[in-house]
């Protein structure tokens, strides 16, 4: 058992120059959108490629041809010298190919041991011989796992690990990983990239898919960059020009986020100076404590304040608190502990309908569950809040909404063929556009809080809506914004603060220069 | 006094029998997240066709085989809707309990006509000489039907089967996580249909115990809830089988309480003591008494890519 | 462009109905099948049926007063189920209302009231305590979060058996015993709390429950589809957390709708009571609230499908109970049909969405 990291290289070596996996001219179609066209790729054994390329530049779709969850409408693939034309996953896996997917694919209330032996072990099950055999694989690759851990109570990275050893055990010819990165906090990174270089040594081919290149540069033997479904560019890694790269991915100047940064300094409400009278509170976080069903701390003792005019950033990697601060300013959950205020109103204990009439609106980081009512009309969604406008002996004025509806729709840009369309047929960046414009028309307005606004959307959509948070700063609004990504809060943030396992860690400005130490911060160091 | 004890935990484990053995198997497909509102009717069905088979060959078994062929046969129609058709469970639950009462109803008259209340051949009585005879513990545990302790038997092996098979944990893990289960290459549809299959066959057992060895005879309705109950026991017993087991034998004393408490002389009447199982199952399924999460994906269907 | 935009939505609608009118044909076929396997007549059996449905004006007014029942049952049901809530516990509903209107108009000291309040009172009090039955399941389903489908139809247990102590016990609502022939039944309500006839003809049972039936239908109509409350409701339904974000109280809506699926079914109960039957007795509901709720799930949230289903089962019950005296045909049979309907029409529900898809 102790050799499985070595147990491939004979064939390793006289497979080294032709790919184990080769893709060509492969394309897929989802309705009218062509979300990969035309894509040659090679993958060769002993190496780590990286897949680059932004959010909707078809990477996963492409993760999800190879691994038989979809497939291609043009093309083929040719797998070990065979054309690989899998039925679905479960071949894959036979096959030798496993994936590390986005969402973990672990059950989170079973042990690590029996996610493992799930579609591994028939008849009965030899529980003691698989936590043996984790043991020693996660062994031979550097690291340490419990196999009698419940997956639901193991940190990101350590889930990432189980996933990575359930993979490994099925000792396959090819490891996908895709977007690994995204959920763990700066110094796992690390140890996660050592992990994919160990399985490349030990004669494997790995994929890696992101969209941060900076992340992955020194364990990349080659990387290739996707968008738009098409690959727009290759190279070795050795003597890849960075700045081309990165060029190449977002198909701009990549002075754009800078310009973006220049324009947040300038925009938003000077810092507040010694000489000034202080301006009026606008959110207030007093000591705010939160317990999970197991009685876990989840936030803890979070205490801030938050003046008029001024946008706060809420740094830190997803599931340090940031969704029980978001539950509880919206009046959805009760704190163990601790008060909160909007304006000088306190609305601990008040319910979401008290939070909205004291002028605090809210963008829900989980638009579909929290924000919308997906399967009702537009107008419905943009005045949910506010049907009382429109109510008349009871009955809906509906013509009234549909015409309040269409005026707000075209001061907030979002584009829908009509106010009485159902919302579920809005792209992402028009239903955020629609929920920032519902809450951004509360009458009065004095905190925003924004957890995520941006996730998934595209360019032009996410600089409407720093737009109109930025603007509705500079009418005297207090913003919290939360989000997982530093640039975006770097560029629209006056401050920024960080949340480390449910804690507030530390404050600094929102400037370039101060990405590093903000980034040690949210991965616990430089406390 | 220890004679009427004894004589309660006698008849509290052979009314709870039927509710043990529908319940853990109801268990198994809820696990797997498959609701089936169609328990009563399952039973229902097996409760019918048991007393056919048996009156039809004279033979006992051959009743319990016939009940549970028909009970799996509706197993069958309810995961076909719930897995493959991706209908509402509860709704279809309700459409089964309604055709199984009509259809069992009917076919009682067809073929029974007005003979009711036909003595149907039933299992026999455990007897070991000398030692159901013991008192106490053999009047309170070792004078059951033999079905009984077949039952027993076979719950204690769908136990062992969730606890320690492959079999168990793919059920587990597709009533949980269907998506992760499908990336681990488990047969979702596949694991679902024989989760209810098994549903199926548990009711079997439990409908054709009601008509083959309890009453041996099969009147109209005469599951009367029993299914409602059994689902009832899943949730008080929070997805565990031995809660869920000891549900069932709270449910058994409550009825069991009906013929014992008159006997004793103590004056309770008695529509009370029929309402008591009933309840007891409403502050169980309220939650009241300890709370526990069900299965992630109960009663919602899959659907890879969605 | 606009004369194919227009015509999708007929496509749809057509898909819509078409479904359960299939489902529909179906069982009957299948039932005329089962007869005649059974060795029975099926010209007889048909007959029967339709004497027994519309043969004479009192099988006529007898058949729609069934559906008056049903109606209010399934339009209960379509108010629940507009917040996506599955009133399963109609029977119950119909047997507390029946036991509140017999104990008000038995012991309320009503009979002598003026301007209708003989009838009124006792109509108030088991519609209130219908509604009562409704909002437990849903103060336990908002305290608790349990299923609705499984407390209102363990509550529907618990009604049914309530009834049965109600008319066991002298101390409760059964009839003084002069003997040991007395019945476990209630007195007759007296005759200032029942219901007036409609039609003035001794020979028809109609009675003015037809008419409250119809101003209901009209008045749930207006608020599930042009009220803001209908909309709350709907809203709640179908995102409980986004409603609530919006300022909607959740609680409250979701044990209202219950409650007002309750009230139907415990009106159904006292005009089952004040319009027919008269006492109260073991089995009073007569498995009402379970076609009541056929009615309902067949309806797809419409009052007019609620009209129409409960007419249909109306006449399908009358002309069952006639086959069974007259042709010998068990009038299970009827709940063979029901069942069958239930079960097509749920399991199509993926067919009618792809259909749907397709039109779009």
């Amino acid at each position: 058992m102790h050799q499985v990291a070595s147990q491939l290289p004979a064939e390793a070596v006289a497979s080294q120059t032709r790919p184990l996996l080769a893709l060509e001219n492969l394309g897929k179609r989802f309705g009218s959108l062509q979300a990969l066209q035309d894509v040659s790729l090679d993958f060769r054994v002993g190496e780590v490629q990286c897949l680059l390329g932004e959010n909707g530049a078809g990477k996963s779709t492409l993760c999800n041809l190879i691994f038989g969850v979809y497939r291609p409408d043009d093309g083929l693939m040719r797998f070990a010298g065979r054309e690989w034309v899998p039925a679905g996953p479960a071949e894959a896996l036979d096959s030798g190919i496993a994936m590390v997917h986005q969402h973990f694919s672990l059950v989170p209330r079973m042990t690590v041991v029996e996610n493992l032996m799930l579609g591994q072990s028939r008849g009965l099950l030899q529980h003691r011989a698989f936590a043996a055999k984790i043991r020693s694989i996660a062994e031979s690759f550097g690291f340490s796992l419990d196999p009698e851990a419940v997956v639901g109570e193991l940190s990101v990275g350590e889930r990432q690990r189980a996933e990575i050893v359930k993979c490994l055990m099925r000792e396959p010819r090819l490891l996908v990983l895709d977007e690994p990165t995204a959920v763990l906090p700066p110094d796992e990174i690390g140890s996660l990239l050592d992990i994919c270089r160990r399985v490349a040594d030990s004669g494997r081919a790995v994929i890696l898919v992101t969209h941060k290149l900076a992340e992955i540069a020194k364990v990349a033997d080659r990387v290739a960059v996707l968008r738009g479904g098409r690959v727009v560019a290759k190279a070795e890694m050795a003597t890849a020009d960075m700045g081309a790269l990165v060029r190449a991915m977002v198909g701009r100047e990549v002075k754009s986020l800078d310009v973006a940064l220049s324009e947040s300094g300038a925009a938003s409400a000077p810092p507040v100076s010694a000489g000034d009278a202080p301006r009026p509170r606008a959110l207030v976080c007093d000591g705010i404590t939160v317990k999970d069903r197991h009685d876990a701390v989840r936030l803890d003792n979070f205490t801030l304040e938050i003046r008029a005019g001024e946008i706060v950033g809420l740094a830190g990697v997803e599931g340090n608190g940031q969704s029980e601060l978001g539950m509880v300013l919206a009046g959805l959950q009760r704190p163990a502990a601790g008060r909160f205020f909007i304006g000088e109103t306190e609305l601990t204990e008040a319910g979401p309908a008290a939070v909205t009439a004291a002028g605090g609106g809210i963008v829900p980081e989980d638009r579909h569950a929290v924000a919308c009512v997906t399967a009702m009309s537009v107008a419905e969604n943009m005045y949910l809040n506010k049907l009382d406008r429109f109510t008349r002996f009871g009955l809906l004025r509906r013509n009234a909404l549909n015409q309040a509806a269409r005026g707000l729709m075209q001061e907030f840009d979002v584009r829908a063929a009509g106010a009485d369309v159902a919302f579920s047929g809005l792209s992402g960046g028009n239903q955020q556009k629609a929920v920032l414009a519902r809450e951004l028309t509360l009458d009065p307005l004095v905190a925003l809080v924004a957890a995520q606004p941006t996730r998934g959307l595209d360019i032009n959509a996410v600089e409407a809506v720093y737009r109109q948070i930025r603007a509705a700063a500079r009418r005297g609004v207090g913003v919290l914004l939360i989000s997982s990504e530093l640039d975006e809060l770097i560029a629209v943030a006056d401050r920024i603060v960080v949340l480390y396992r449910g804690r507030l860690v530390g404050e600094r400005p929102a400037e370039p220069g101060e990405r590093a130490a903000i980034g040690a911060l949210m991965s616990g160091h430089g406390l | 006094m220890e004679e009427t004890l004894a004589i309660f935990i006698a008849s509290t484990l052979r009314l709870s029998m039927p509710l043990i053995l529908a319940a853990s198997g109801e268990l198994v497909s809820e696990r797997s997240g498959v609701l089936n509102l169609s328990l009563e009717g399952m039973m229902l069905t097996a409760a019918f066709f048991g007393a056919l088979g048996s009156w039809g060959t004279g033979q006992p078994v051959l009743g319990i085989l016939c009940a549970v062929l028909a009970a799996v046969a509706v197993a069958a129609l309810q995961a076909l809707l719930s897995v493959n058709l991706r209908a509402n469970q509860l709704v279809v639950g309700i459409g089964f309990n309604i055709l199984a009462l009509g259809a069992t109803t009917l076919l009682y008259r067809i073929i029974f006509g007005g003979l009711s209340r036909e003595e149907i051949p039933g299992l026999a009585k455990l007897d070991i000489p000398g030692i159901s005879d013991l008192p106490f513990i053999g009047t309170a545990f070792l004078q059951q039907s033999v079905f009984v302790y077949v039952g027993l038997a076979i719950v204690a092996g769908l136990w062992a089967m969730l606890k320690y098979t492959s079999f168990g944990l793919a059920v587990r893990a597709v009533g949980d996580e269907p998506r992760a289960a499908d990336k681990a290459g488990i047969a979702v549809a596949r694991t679902r249909w024989q989760a209810v299959l098994i549903t199926g066959a548990m009711a079997g057992l439990a409908g054709s115990f009601l008509s083959v060895a309890d009453i041996n005879t099969f009147t109209e309705n005469m599951t009367n809830g029993a299914g409602y109950l059994a689902l009832a026991a899943v949730i008080f017993g929070g997805w565990n089988i031995g809660r869920t087991i000891g549900a069932c034998l709270l449910f058994g004393a409550a009825t069991a309480l009906q013929f014992q408490l008159p006997a004793m002389g103590i004056n309770v009447p008695t529509a009370f003591l029929l309402m008591l199982p009933y309840l007891l199952a409403l502050l169980a399924v309220a939650g009241i008494v300890g709370r526990l999460e069900p299965p992630t994906a109960l009663t919602l269907p899959f659907q890879r890519g969605k | 462009m606009t004369a194919l935009a227009a015509s999708l939505p007929d496509w749809r609608r057509l898909a819509r109905i078409a479904i359960p009118l299939a489902a529909v044909a179906a069982s009957l076929l299948v039932s005329l099948l089962l007869i005649a396997i059974s060795g029975r007549s099926v010209p007889d059996a048909i007959e029967a049926f339709l004497d027994g449905a519309f043969g004479s004006a009192f099988a006529f007014g007898a058949s729609v007063n069934r559906a008056v029942a049903l109606s209010l049952v399934g339009l209960g049901f379509i108010f629940a189920f507009r917040a996506n809530l599955t009133n399963v516990g109609g029977e119950g509903q119909i047997a507390v209302g029946g036991i509140a209107a017999t104990a008000v108009a038995l012991y309320g000291h009503v009979d002598g009231l003026p301007l209708g309040l003989a009838m009124l009172l006792p109509m108030l009090a088991g519609t209130v305590a219908g509604a009562v039955w409704g909002a437990i399941a849903g103060i336990l389903k908002v305290r608790f979060g349990t299923n609705e489908v499984i407390s209102t139809l363990l509550l529907g247990f618990v009604a049914l058996l309530m009834v049965y102590w109600s008319v066991q016990s002298t101390a409760l609502l059964r009839q003084p015993q002069t003997s040991s022939a007395t019945l476990p039944e209630s007195l007759q309500i007296p005759v200032p709390t029942r219901l007036p006839g409609l039609t003035g003809d001794a020979e028809s049972p109609l009675h003015i429950g037809l008419v409250i039936c119809i101003l209901l239908a009209v008045a749930t109509a207006i608020v599930l589809q042009r009220s803001t409350f209908g909309l709350r409701l709907r809203a709640i339904g179908l995102n409980e957390l986004a409603a609530r974000r919006a300022g909607m109280p959740g609680g409250i809506l979701l044990v209202g709708a219950l409650a007002m699926a309750g009230a139907f079914g415990g009106l159904a109960g006292t005009i089952m009571l004040q319009g027919e039957q008269y006492y109260l007795k073991t089995g009073f509901s007569s498995g009402y609230g379970f076609d009541g709720l056929v009615v309902g799930l067949l309806s797809r949230g419409s009052a007019t499908g609620v009209l129409a289903g409960a007419l249909f089962f109306g006449f399908l019950r009358s002309g069952g109970i006639s086959m069974e005296i007259m042709a010998g045909v068990p009038a299970a049979l009827t709940l063979v049909i029901q069942g069958l309907i239930v079960i097509a029409v749920a399991g199509s529900v993926i067919l009618v969405e792809k259909l749907e898809k397709g039109a779009r």
